[in-house]
């Protein structure tokens, strides 16, 4: 697998109100989905096509990824709306077959060549939230090199919707749709986009808490992928949770420090204060180590990004 | 002992004859003589050339024997581990239905070898990495010679840590696939449904119960382990 991007948090938003679009670089996200689907009335769509070019440099300047998430019944005009330079990644919403992503994947491949965008730049990321999309879920994640990073999280309303099932009930109802997607990403050698199974039974979308309990938890089974957020409350808690802490980082010397020890011996682990040491648990600790790594320098990244729109807008109010 | 149960599976290195020894006076109804997880490369050789007096040793005492393999390596470790009496293999981290097929070749050309009866050597493949599971039924179609499959060490391969739940990440529906794949090629299910804060197959005799009952439950119908004092739990409760 090719090095993972770093994708803690992310916020969608509706792509026709300027005061999400314009205030997101003071988010912190590590990316944007600039939304042309659900959060958009179908008497608006046309306009928000229109907006798609000069919204992804207002997400950019912060050094936040801009994502576009079309329409699945609007592939053409949508992806013809949304390709330009500075957009990482469509989101393609309730794609059903590999078909329909190889049709995405040649529309873009057309556009970044009319628009001067080096070929195989932007991902596509399909998002599976009907019955028919689960069936064919290997199929859809090998249908094209554009997509990176795969899963199905926590089945979502359209999901809900489409199978007939309840959304904030105390039991764990996905547990075939995670797995049939975590395991295709998985065998595909992909990003794995998964999340361990809590209960909400409140429906919230906003409690920093909440959201913070659950990025710790999929941090602890080695998730990294995140995201998905709908209200800026949720976002620092995402970057704190899917950042190793220091003492996993600790934790992590510790390991490899027991492993040299097991090194020099024929044993094929070691037991120390309970825990087994082996290149299972050495494998993890490097793991854990780099990606340490990648957040901090994700990080140093932002706030440079950040700091330097900070002073263009002191500049420019000292002008006026 | 009745020579057909398969209820406790007791992995131990082929390479250590101590490890060996107790292994065949554990009670484990099959004995696998590990050439893969718990050998050093610097002693495979070694393993190797032991395993013909480590396979006789188990015998002695009445339990089956299998040897685990690397399909890697799976000629050198097959020409060592392939003599009379040895009961089957098990292929680690199978996920390759040709390499299935070419394991299968050489098993029956060192059956006709070294006398065995052919098709005397049975396979249980190690569904231990995501392509494995993924293509499960082709790769466990590939050779009448499988007779089981495992998860074995599927949760330290791919990296499935424990939810807040307890259970270990992906393996509730790794474990299910499983089930209806084996059954639905007329194999035999093994393993067992461990959950936090057990790792790997290791796991104290009690959690090892637990385990075994949950795994009765889902269908499996006997477990892989790494410690004597797990063999006992296993040979009650899949009894």
């Amino acid at each position: 697998m090719a090095q993972q991007k770093v994708r803690r948090s992310g916020l969608t938003m509706p792509i026709v109100t300027p005061r999400f679009v314009d205030q997101a670089w003071r988010r912190g996200c590590d990316f944007v989905t600039l939304d042309l689907e659900d959060s958009v009335p179908q008497n608006r769509k046309d306009y928000a096509r229109t907006l798609v070019k000069e919204s992804i440099p207002k997400v950019t300047r912060a050094g936040t990824e801009a994502f576009v998430r079309i329409n699945h019944e609007h592939l053409q005009a949508d992806t013809a709306a949304a390709v330009w330079p500075g957009l990482s990644r469509i989101k393609y919403p309730k794609t059903e077959t590999a078909d329909e992503v190889r049709a995405l994947d040649a529309l873009i491949t057309r556009y970044e060549r009319e628009r001067g965008i080096p070929s195989g730049t932007i991902e596509i990321d399909p998002g599976i939230e009907t019955a028919v999309g689960v069936t064919n879920v290997y199929d859809i994640a090998a249908a094209s090199p554009r997509i990176k990073e795969f899963g199905a999280t926590n089945g979502g309303y359209d999901m809900s919707r489409d199978l007939g099932v309840e959304m904030f009930v105390p039991y764990d109802q996905f547990v075939y749709l995670r797995g049939e997607a975590n395991l295709a990403a998985r065998a595909l050698g992909l990003g794995v986009r998964a999340a361990p199974f809590i209960a909400n039974t409140t429906g919230s979308v906003s409690d920093g808490n909440r959201a913070l309990r659950l990025a710790e938890a999929a941090r602890a089974c080695g998730l990294r992928v995140g995201g998905g957020g709908l209200n800026p409350a949720v976002v620092e808690s995402h970057n704190i949770g899917y950042t190793p802490s220091g003492a996993d980082v600790r934790d992590a010397h510790w390991v490899l420090e027991q492993f040299e020890r097991l090194q020099a011996t024929d044993a094929p682990w070691l037991e120390v204060e309970g825990r087994v040491i082996d290149r299972y648990e050495a494998e993890r600790a490097r793991g854990t180590l780099q990606w340490a790594e990648s957040c901090a320098a994700r990080n140093r990244e932002k706030a440079e990004a950040v700091a330097k729109v900070r002073a263009q807008l002191e500049q420019q109010q000292a002008q006026q | 002992m009745n020579n057909n149960l398969q209820r406790s599976w007791l992995i131990v290195p082929a390479s250590s004859a101590d490890a060996v020894a107790k292994a065949a006076k554990s009670g484990a109804d099959v004995v696998v003589l590990d050439l893969v997880e718990l050998v050093r490369d610097a002693q495979k050789p070694a393993a190797r050339e032991q395993c013909r007096a480590a396979m006789d040793a188990v015998r002695a005492c009445g339990a089956q024997v299998f040897a685990q393999i690397d399909p890697q390596h799976h000629e050198a470790d097959l020409r060592a581990s392939v003599w009379p009496g040895l009961d089957g293999i098990v292929v680690s981290r199978a996920e390759s239905p040709a390499r299935i097929m070419a394991i299968d070749k050489v098993l029956t050309a060192l059956e006709t070898e070294r006398g065995m009866p052919a098709g005397a050597i049975g396979m249980v493949l190690a569904l231990e990495t995501a392509r494995g599971n993924q293509d499960a039924y082709e790769v466990a179609s590939a050779s009448r010679r499988v007779r089981a499959l495992t998860l074995g060490r599927a949760d330290l391969v791919m990296d499935l840590r424990p939810e807040p739940s307890g259970e270990i990440h992906q393996m509730p529906y790794l474990m299910e696939r499983l089930v209806i794949i084996a059954r639905a090629l007329n194999v035999t299910p093994l393993g067992a449904w461990w959950r936090a804060p057990d790792r790997g197959l290791l796991a104290t005799a009690e959690n090892t119960l637990q385990a075994a009952k949950r795994g009765r439950a889902v269908g499996f119908k006997g477990a892989l382990c790494l410690r004597a004092d797990q063999v006992e739990p296993l040979n009650k409760i899949y009894a």
